[in-house]
């Protein structure tokens, strides 16, 4: 490993060090360099992930928490030791309250089906415009399932969260949850976490906020943010596919129904009937993603090395300046403009529909993406059916931004 | 920076003139047949519109928001079908799907003995490397393909 990760956290980026930790960097797309300005789809894995996952497969592997074996017995304590890793990264007050689930999606599903259960029709769940798919459909589902009402508190113009209104929706003491994104995806607005937890609490809610992208970028304190529950997915924060996190206050969990049944989640089976395990393995059914897990507590050891600190000033200088390199792009429009913004920045271009940009830039190497990002809801409050969107990681370069703005001109030049 | 975009052949300049200036763009004031195409994943959308003289297709318009491959393709097939019979166009429109879909480097197939050919709509293969346009590409021929749905042959 480079010298830049044993010297323990730095707070001056050293960026060929870092690129030369994720291997797919190097690779050539269409015989160009890559350029890769997709983090918030899925993030690129550094060699500290790729290497524990493997080794992990390669010499300490087993099912956990049912071997009285060596094998098993190390391999649990791997596994476990990733709760105590995802307690600290959101300082969580405890490791009990750290559910693995299969991505954001699997733990705000959990939480409709499970907190769900235990609305009455009648009451209510707040989440906003901006939301992504994941943080919608369950409590769609929900609603037609549990007679609850949905409701769906507006943004404002420049994609900010509209706090007066969701004041007035929350006025009338029905609302059971808030479920909120920390951090658009497709806009990149940060939302102001605590001051909606604040709102939630005085108006007798639970608040939750999904925080996939948000924890790639900030430092994350659950506490802190007054949340009750708080999600994130592991292959944006440079892990693993398969392996997510819900993290839940404990009563909460303690309350709430198990979401799937079988191993593992057990106290006692008999053929008449079933007792749960304790939280959090009421809601792990089933052998779990467990070298997934390893390799996500890998990838938080290794963001924790570089500090989260670093990467967010580092980022929010690469934002800055792609804000700025993007304005001289003829005919370019940047979708939103957030009080506060993450590496997230969606944009079209006159006479050029995003599929085409997005082509386009791909044939010159630069990977972004294009469509509606999983949030048609929001697609059609924008007035817009789809979008490209450039994010940016701990990997991205100054140069990439110019690569990106240089290639747009010539897009643009292609079509007009 | 005044180097050409590479567009990888896939944006032929027939392409971009259609996208840009459409022949065949509008509505019909009596259309006999309506066919719609849309794609969720994008949002694009194309209407065709009919006007059959028997089973001859004798006028095409076609009313597009998409990408420049969509309008593109859905202007150059209405330029393609204008005159042809109903068997003919859905042949010409079979054709064009199997011209998209890469078996080994090649195309799937070739054409069936009577089939008129592709013409201008040649200029859409290079998409064959391009799978997640493809479907850009087939909208007008799925809304087509609706509007001819309901035709007794």
């Amino acid at each position: 490993m480079s010298a830049i990760l044993e010297k323990g956290p730095v707070h001056q980026f050293d960026s060929a060090a870092i690129r030369q930790q994720f291997p797919i960097l190097a690779q050539k797309v269409h015989d160009r360099p890559l350029v890769f300005l997709d983090s918030a789809a899925s993030a690129q894995k550094p060699n500290a992930v790729i290497d524990c996952m493997a080794d992990t497969m390669r010499t300490q592997y087993a099912n956990i928490h049912r071997g009285l074996h060596w094998m098993s017995e190390r391999t649990t304590e791997a596994y476990e030791g990733v709760r105590d890793q995802v307690a600290a990264f959101l300082n969580a007050p405890s490791r009990e309250e750290i559910v693995f689930t299969r991505n954001s999606t699997e733990a705000i599903n959990l939480v409709a089906y499970s907190f769900g259960a235990l609305l009455k029709p009648g009451q209510a769940v707040v989440i906003s415009e901006m939301e992504h798919h994941a943080n919608l459909v369950p409590w769609q589902m929900l609603r037609d399932r549990a007679g609850i009402e949905l409701r769906i508190a507006p943004i404002t113009d420049e994609g900010d969260l509209d706090l007066d209104a969701l004041q007035d929706i929350l006025s009338d003491g029905q609302v059971a949850l808030v479920a909120i994104t920390h951090m658009s995806n497709v806009l990149g607005s940060v939302t102001p976490a605590r001051q909606i937890a604040d709102m939630a609490h005085a108006a007798g809610a639970q608040v939750l906020f999904d925080g996939s992208q948000f924890v790639v970028h900030r430092k994350t304190d659950v506490q802190a943010l007054g949340a009750d529950f708080y999600t994130f997915t592991g292959h944006k924060l440079y892990g693993p596919t398969g392996i997510g996190i819900l993290w839940a206050r404990k009563a909460l969990l303690d309350a709430m129904p198990p979401f799937m049944g079988g191993g593992d989640m057990i106290s006692t089976v008999t053929f008449e009937r079933s007792t749960w395990a304790h939280v959090p393995h009421k809601f792990e059914a089933g052998t779990p993603a467990i070298i997934e897990a390893i390799g996500l507590g890998a990838a938080i050891s290794w963001v924790e090395k570089v500090g989260m600190e670093a990467i967010t000033a580092h980022e929010a200088a690469l934002t800055s300046y792609a804000l700025t390199r993007l304005a001289d792009v003829p005919g370019l429009n940047v979708i939103g403009a957030p009080k506060d913004r993450g590496g997230v920045i969606s944009f079209t271009m006159d006479d050029v529909h995003p599929h085409d940009i997005a082509t386009l830039l791909d044939r010159n190497g630069v990977a972004v993406r294009a469509g509606h990002h999983c949030a048609e809801p929001l697609m059609r409050r924008l007035g817009l059916t789809a979008t490209a969107r450039a994010s940016f990681g701990i990997y991205t370069v100054q140069e990439e931004i110019d690569v990106l703005a240089d290639t747009l001109v010539r897009i643009r030049n292609f079509f007009v | 920076m005044t180097m050409p975009v590479d567009s990888g052949a896939l944006y032929d300049r027939l392409i971009v003139e259609r996208a840009r200036k459409p022949l065949f763009a509008g509505r019909l004031e009596n259309p006999e047949k309506i066919g719609e195409g849309k794609n969720p994943l994008c949002g694009d959308k194309t209407r065709v519109e009919l006007q059959l003289d028997q089973d001859h297709i004798s006028l095409v318009r076609h009313h597009t928001r998409g990408c420049a491959i969509c309008l593109a393709a859905a202007d150059l097939m209405a330029e393609r079908i204008t005159g042809l019979n109903i068997a003919q166009a859905e042949g010409v429109g079979r054709q064009f799907s199997a011209m998209l879909v890469e078996k080994d480097g090649q195309p799937a197939t070739s054409a069936t003995a009577g089939t008129p050919a592709l013409e201008q709509l040649e200029a859409f293969a290079p998409l064959r490397a391009h799978r997640a346009r493809i479907r850009c590409a087939e909208l007008p021929w799925v809304a087509l393909k609706e509007a001819l749905s309901h035709v007794d042959v």
